[in-house]
Formats: structure tokens, C-alpha cells, sequence
């Protein structure tokens, strides 16, 4: 590299004027924003008894839920996809011949280890049926290990929970029911 | 000299063998025994000097030099070079409190300013950058234990036995010398008036009154000495740059070429 | 004997009990003003144990104690244990020990306490007559803390640490005694409480009447107490903890009280020294030692305040303003504020020898904008020749001069001033 390379954009630093070589004005400057800072308002929330408000549910990746179609059954064909995409091997689905005429399979078991999972909301986009979302539930708790590994009644029973505050995301966003 | 009694002579033969033993000279036998002498030699030393009369403050002074003598065994007798040091700020600690206790307050706080804050800390400074585990015999050995352990305990022999001697008045020892020399110049001015003692509220004030009127000369000889040694550090400093290094090199040279 | 004894005694308890309490409550709040600042809420929940009560949080620093009390007591197996163990009890003694020549307040009513019969003085050892001499001696024994600390760690990050903990105080100390020396000067005497009367008694502060010792004092003892943005000792962003990262459990805590320590003392001085300690126009009086109850009060109370302001300073400069680069940090010791330290002793100097002529010629207050008059002149000149922003960014100008070096067959470097300077 040559110093006066065409492609070389020299960045030069601003000289300092007088002010800024006396220091004290420039640090009164300083003291002067975190003063103001000091006294402005805070935007802490105080969570347990001020919950935060989520800005748009539909794209917040929280704990997740397993959708059912109108009949109350489990949307999810047992596909795999979503256990594929996932990159932290947290879902694990064990498929069965369906009992119903509109598909091959269902999913006889399908946990989720929400310990592992990421929240990437991988599996939501692989999803081909729209069976697997993630909803705006954000404090997620257990006592124990056992407990956080969610299986199938527990995510139906999330979507019981959510459904009607969140509605399934797929038909919000126009997609075919 | 005939004055010199057999205690003080014990004494120091015991100190500077005991040193010797201590001093580390590459084998460590003889510790212990090294130690339980120059105790002894200290015991004797203080039997020699200072009867115990007024409880208190001689209790005050005992624990004040134990801690100076013993720190002072110890800067010499460690191995580790930053041990040495610290045992070496424990002496002058215990200086200090010595000064404290006949209340010459300025010399007892310009001691740990002095030899403690600035001469030792730029020491460890230095020593910081040995390696704490570094084993290299050289550093930690004593050159010429024998001579040295010797000169100490003559010196410390001398010391005690001179200041026995004027302390308790033993005319016999020390000559007795009338002021022979010039007698010393007659200084009149206010402060004298107010009394000898330096037990005054105003002692610092008196101190450097005394310096800086009669002591004049040597202050500013002294001054004159650290000026010159402070130029001449730069000088060297500045010298052993290549002059091609300070040329150009600095923002204001390359605007002026 | 018995009195004076039980007195000291009682001055000692309240001194430390009052520090003490001070350095855990000024912990919380730094945390306050730390979220202040960053337009957070702080620390507001550990109230009364057991019970609902919050009380904005004021029960933190007790939960922060007890945290620390139960912490393992790790000490890592490479380290010196001998001077690993003493380094933070030296540091912290030494920082305690200072108190005993710093007032806490002024006096007590003659005949105000009974079984006194004499005046009580708010200073734990009154009559020291080499007060502030005393106070650098135990400031450069608590350097000894940082240092052995540093290297018994026997950690790079320590050792770094202690390294420029030892180079900064040093070298801040000597603008900091020429700042001082200028109050010794104006007031005829090393004992604090003397400084105190002198400025009660004129009524001018020495903040007024020496402003350029009062920016020197102030800056030296930021890079003192080691706060930002001199806190280059224990930079978290460069050195993990600097020479305390080894440090867990109790030996931490008397580290950070010890730090603390020294923030609070060199608030006292900068109030006492510059602020007129605890006079205030028109509440405390003038240095008369005849006080009546009320005065002796509002003394107490207006040096606390003086002292509480000054910490919050402390604290949100912290917020304010980046660190110094280490070189930068040397250069404004040696090039900067010494210089000016001594521009400010000459003319502090040459006022107390010529004051009764310049008091006719110009009168008191033409003195005063005078000194203002030479603090400003000798701050612009101070920035004007030595500008402390040496930068060593690429700059065309430093690469092709690199690239001339090197084919001259010479070292390669960022040429520069910080380049050529003494680090």
C-alpha cells in the first residue's frame, strides 16, 4: 500500500480549537449532558408490577404453542421440517399413521425442550401448515428441568391460553386457513 | 580502649555471628540458632542501655524498637528482594513512631514521605518486575556476609557503648571535652526566646526557621546538588536516543521541514 | 489521662462508624447516579428484611455487605499469600489512619458537654502540627497496598494494575503537594483546622483567591483517589479488575472500602482546603472557638454538605468524561499541571510577600481578579503549548513519514508526540 493510493481514503481527525485544547469548557460541556440525563425521565420497567409492553405480538418470539385447526385438532403433519431446521436439536416429534382422512400423519408425541431452544423462531418458518408458533409469553419459568420440557398437551394448552389475545398468526397475515 | 565493658563486647561478637548465620549465604542451616543469638545480642544491648523506669513510656519505646530492630534483621536477612523492601518500609515505620514518641513530628512524617512513599516505592517499582518465582541464585545471595556482619556489629558495638557512656555520664569511656571549639555562633532572634524545647505547638514553624536562617547554606547546597542530579538524568536520557530518533520525529519538526 | 483517652475513644467510634456507613451508602449511591445518568431507575428493592417495605432500596448496602461476608475466600494457588494478605490490610489502614488529623467539624460549646472541662475539638488528634504532611505519608503508604497487591497477585492483569497505580500517584502527588503548598503559604500553618480559621475569618475561600491551585487540587486528586477519568489502575474495560482482579471475598471488600476511603478523603481536603470547610456566610460564625450550640451544629452540617456535594461531583464525572489514555495521563502530570502548579505557588508567593503594598495599590478585591487574571492566562497558555491530543491514528502524514523510515533502514514507528514521549 502506497500513501497516496488513489483507493486509500484518508481520514483525518478534527483539529481541536481553542476550547477544546482549554479542556474545562468541553468538560462542562460533558457534565452538562449527564446532568440533564440525571434528571430526564427513566425507562426502566418495574417489571413484577408494571408489565412491559410488547410492541407487535406477531413478530415477538416467546414461549411456544402448538396450533389446533377448527375441529380442535392438532394442526401439526408430523413432517419433521421444523425439528430439521431447528439448530439447537430441541424438538422432538414421534409421528403416527393419522386418524383423520386429510392427512398421512400425525404427532402422536411433540416436545419442546424450551431450556435448549434459542427463540430463533426457526421452526414457526418451517412450519408448512402453520401448526408450530411462537407467542409474546415472555416470563417463562420452572423448578425444574422435568418441567420445562414442554410435550403436546402443554403447547395445545398454550395455544388455549393465547389464542385469544394472539390469533394465529398465519390468517393475521393472510395466509389460506 | 579500656572503657569498652564485657557486655557490649558479647554483645556484638553474639549479633555478628548471629547475622553471619542469618545472612542468606546459600545454605540455610543454622537458622534457628542465628536467630536465637541475635536476640540474645539485643536483650544484652537493651539490658545495657535503658533500665526500666517509667512503665508506660518505655513500654511504648521497647515495641517501637523492637519492631525498627527486627524489620531491620529482616531487610537484610530475606531472600526475596521485595521482601527485603518491605521489611525495609517496617524499619523506617517503625523510625518514624521512634521520632513520633520524642516528638520531633516533622522528621517522623518527612521519614515515611521521604525513604517510605517516594525512595522504596520507586524500588518496587523496579522489583515489581522481577518474576515473584524466578530462582536465580544470584539475586538472592548475600556477597561478602562475613565482612558485612562484622561492620554492623562493630558498628552497633561502638554505638551502644558511646551512647551508654554520655547518656548514663560514664566520664571514663568517653573523654571528657570541654568546648574546645568555636563556640557556637550566637543566634538571637524571637523564636529563641520562646524556650529550647521542641515540644512546642509550633515546631514546624521554629524548624524551618532554624533551616533557613543558620542552615541556609546547606539547604540551598543540598538543593543545588538534586537540581544538578535531576539535569544530568535528562542529559543522559536525552544522549542515549539516536539524535535521528528526536529529529523529525515529533509533529512540530515535520510542520517546520 | 482517663478523660482524654475515653474522648479519642468516642471521636474514633463516631469517625469510623461514620465512614463506615458512608462508604456502603456512597456505594448505593453511585449506583443511583450510575442509572441516573443512564436514564435507569438503580437499585430500589432491599428494604427492611423480612418485610414488604422498600424504602427506595436503602437496605442495599447491608444485602451488599452480607453478599460479601459469605463470598468464598479464594486465594488462587500461583499467589504470594503472605503479602497477598497484607496488601489490602495496609491499604486499608492507611486510608482510615489519615482521619486522624482530618476535622470532622469545628468545636463544641465551652462547658456545652458536661464532666468536660475542657473545649472538645472535632478532630481526632487536635494539636498535630504537621497535619497535612502526615496526610501524604499515609497517602504514599496506601501506595504500597496497590503495589504488593499488584505483584503478590502474580497475574499480568495486577501486576499492569499496580504498575500504573505506582507511576500515576507518584506523579500526581507532586502537583497535588504544589496546590497545597500554596494553601500553606496563604494560611502560615500545616494543621487543617488553621486552614479552616483562616478562610472563616476573611471570609474569602481559597477557591476564590487561588483559583489555579483549586483546578490543580482537584484534578491531582481525582488521579489520586484513582476515579475516572484517571482510573487507569483498575480499568475494567483494559485490565479485568486491575490489581485487584485476583481478590474475592473480604480482602475485595476492604480494596473497594479503602477506594472509597480515598474518594471520601480527598473530598474532606478539597472542602476543607479550598471550600473553607465548614464556614458558611452568615450561619457558622466567624473562626471564633465561642460557639453556641446552633453554630457548632450548622458547622457539622455545612461541611457534610459541602463534602456530600463534592462526592456526587466525583460520581457523575465518572459519567462524564472517557478515560485518559496512559501517556496522555503522564503528560498532563509532568507537562501540564506541574508547570501550572508552579505559576500558582510564585504568584500565591509573591502575594503574601507583597500584600500590604498590592492591598493599597489595588485593593482586596483587585488581588482576587488578579489571581483570576493569571489562572486564566497561564490555563490558555498551558493549552496552547502542551496540547495533551497527540493522537496516533493512521494519518497520511505519519505513513508516508514510517515509510521514508523504513527505507532509510530505521525503525518504523507512529511518529508523534506520544511517540517520543518519556512511555
Amino acid at each position: 500500500m502506497k500513501p497516496d493510493d488513489a483507493q486509500v481514503n484518508w481520514v483525518e481527525e478534527p483539529k481541536l480549537g481553542l476550547t477544546g485544547k482549554m479542556y474545562l469548557p468541553l468538560i462542562f460541556s460533558g457534565l452538562a449532558v449527564t446532568t440533564k440525563h440525571l434528571f430526564g425521565p427513566k425507562m426502566t420497567v418495574s417489571f413484577p408490577e408494571q408489565r412491559p409492553e410488547i410492541g407487535n405480538p406477531l413478530i415477538y418470539r416467546g414461549v411456544h404453542r402448538l396450533n389446533k385447526d377448527e375441529q380442535g385438532r392438532v394442526k401439526c403433519v408430523a413432517c419433521f421440517l421444523c425439528a430439521t431446521a431447528c439448530p439447537a436439536h430441541c424438538i422432538d416429534i414421534i409421528a403416527a399413521p393419522s386418524p383423520w382422512p386429510d392427512r398421512d400423519k400425525y404427532c402422536e408425541s411433540f416436545t419442546i425442550d424450551e431450556l435448549r431452544c434459542i427463540f430463533c423462531g426457526m421452526c414457526e418458518e418451517a412450519c408448512p401448515v402453520d401448526a408450530v408458533e411462537l407467542t409474546s409469553l415472555f416470563d417463562l419459568t420452572g423448578r425444574s428441568r422435568e418441567e420445562m420440557i414442554f410435550d403436546k398437551e402443554k403447547l395445545l394448552s398454550v395455544y388455549d391460553m393465547t389464542k385469544d389475545a394472539e390469533p394465529m398468526k398465519s390468517r393475521v397475515m393472510g395466509a389460506s386457513p | 580502649m579500656t572503657g569498652i565493658d564485657n557486655i557490649t563486647l558479647i554483645a556484638s561478637l553474639l549479633l555478628g555471628l548471629g547475622l553471619w548465620m542469618l545472612l542468606p549465604r546459600g545454605s540455610s542451616r543454622g537458622k534457628a540458632f542465628g536467630l536465637v543469638l541475635t536476640t540474645a545480642a539485643m536483650g544484652l544491648f537493651a539490658y545495657k542501655l535503658f533500665p526500666l523506669d517509667d512503665l508506660v513510656s518505655d513500654a511504648v519505646f521497647y515495641v517501637m524498637t523492637a519492631v525498627t530492630l527486627v524489620s531491620a534483621v529482616g531487610a537484610v536477612t530475606m531472600r526475596s528482594p521485595v521482601y527485603c523492601a518491605i521489611w525495609f518500609a517496617l524499619t523506617l515505620l517503625g523510625t518514624a513512631g521512634l521520632f513520633f514518641f520524642q516528638g520531633a513530628q516533622f522528621l517522623g512524617v518527612a521519614t515515611i514521605v521521604v525513604y517510605a512513599g517516594a525512595i522504596l516505592v520507586t524500588f518496587l517499582f523496579v522489583l515489581m518486575l522481577c518474576n515473584p518465582e524466578g530462582d536465580s541464585l544470584y539475586d538472592r545471595l548475600s556477597f561478602e556476609a562475613g565482612i558485612s556482619s562484622i561492620t554492623g556489629a562493630l558498628l552497633v558495638g561502638l554505638l551502644t557503648w558511646t551512647a551508654a557512656a554520655t547518656v548514663f555520664g560514664d566520664a571514663k569511656a568517653v573523654a571528657a571535652k570541654p568546648a574546645e571549639g568555636p563556640a557556637p555562633i550566637a543566634f538571637a532572634s524571637s523564636y529563641e526566646a520562646q524556650g529550647k524545647s521542641i515540644l512546642t505547638d509550633h515546631h514546624v514553624e521554629r524548624l524551618g526557621m532554624e533551616l533557613f536562617t543558620r542552615h541556609l547554606l546547606a539547604v540551598e547546597v543540598a538543593g543545588t546538588l538534586l537540581l544538578v542530579a535531576l539535569v544530568g538524568a535528562v542529559a543522559i536520557v536525552a544522549h542515549s536516543r539516536p539524535a535521528d530518533e528526536l529529529g523529525p520525529a515529533t509533529e512540530e519538526g515535520r510542520r517546520n521541514a | 489521662m482517663l478523660a482524654i483517652s475515653i474522648e479519642a475513644l468516642i471521636k474514633i467510634a463516631l469517625l469510623v462508624g461514620g465512614l463506615m456507613t458512608g462508604a456502603a451508602y456512597f456505594v448505593l449511591l453511585e449506583r443511583w447516579i450510575a442509572a441516573w445518568v443512564q436514564d435507569r431507575k438503580g437499585p430500589n428493592r432491599v428494604g427492611i428484611p423480612l418485610t414488604k417495605i422498600k424504602l427506595f432500596g436503602l437496605g442495599q448496602p447491608l444485602a451488599d455487605g452480607l453478599k460479601f461476608i459469605f463470598k468464598e475466600e479464594a486465594t488462587p494457588r500461583h499467589v504470594d499469600k503472605v503479602l497477598f494478605t497484607l496488601a489490602p490490610i495496609s491499604i486499608l489502614a492507611a486510608a482510615l489512619a489519615i482521619y486522624a488529623v482530618i476535622p470532622f467539624g469545628s468545636v463544641l460549646p465551652k462547658d456545652g458537654v458536661p464532666g468536660v472541662d475542657h473545649q472538645i475539638n472535632l478532630i481526632v488528634a487536635p494539636g498535630i502540627d504537621v497535619g497535612m504532611i502526615y496526610m501524604f505519608a499515609l497517602s504514599s503508604i496506601a501506595v504500597y497496598g496497590v503495589i504488593l497487591g499488584g505483584w503478590a497477585s502474580n497475574s499480568k492483569y495486577s501486576l499492569l494494575g499496580g504498575l500504573r497505580s505506582s507511576a500515576q500517584l507518584i506523579a500526581y502527588e507532586l502537583p497535588m503537594g504544589l496546590a497545597i503548598v500554596g494553601v500553606v503559604l496563604m494560611t502560615g500553618s500545616m494543621r487543617l483546622e488553621e486552614v479552616i480559621g483562616v478562610q472563616a475569618s476573611t471570609g474569602t475561600w481559597f477557591a476564590f483567591s487561588q483559583p489555579l491551585g483549586f483546578v490543580i487540587f482537584v484534578v491531582a486528586s481525582f488521579a489520586e483517589a484513582a476515579r475516572l477519568p484517571f482510573d487507569l489502575p483498575e480499568a475494567e474495560q483494559e485490565l479485568v479488575g486491575g490489581y485487584h482482579t485476583e481478590y474475592a471475598g473480604m480482602r475485595l471488600i476492604m480494596y473497594l472500602i479503602a477506594e472509597f476511603l480515598h474518594m471520601i478523603t480527598a473530598s474532606f481536603l478539597i472542602a476543607i482546603l479550598f471550600l473553607g470547610g465548614w464556614h458558611f456566610w452568615g450561619i457558622t460564625g466567624g473562626s471564633s472557638t465561642d460557639v453556641t450550640w446552633f453554630q457548632a451544629i450548622a458547622r457539622i452540617v455545612v461541611l457534610n454538605v459541602k463534602i456530600f456535594a463534592i462526592i456526587v461531583f466525583f460520581m457523575l464525572a465518572r459519567w462524564s468524561w472517557p478515560r485518559f489514555r496512559f501517556d496522555q495521563l503522564m503528560s498532563l502530570a509532568w507537562k501540564v499541571m506541574l508547570p501550572l502548579g508552579l505559576v500558582n505557588l510564585v504568584a500565591v508567593a509573591c502575594l503574601v510577600e507583597y500584600q500590604p503594598v498590592l492591598e493599597s495599590k489595588l485593593g482586596s478585591l483587585g488581588i482576587t481578579a488578579a489571581m483570576w487574571a493569571i489562572a486564566f492566562v497561564a490555563w490558555i497558555a498551558a493549552g496552547i503549548l502542551a496540547p495533551l491530543h497527540s493522537d496516533n491514528s493512521a494519518r497520511k502524514d505519519n505513513f508516508v513519514l514510517d515509510a521514508e523510515r523504513r527505507n532509510r533502514g530505521l525503525r518504523p514507528g507512529i511518529a508523534g508526540p506520544s511517540a517520543t514521549g518519556p512511555y
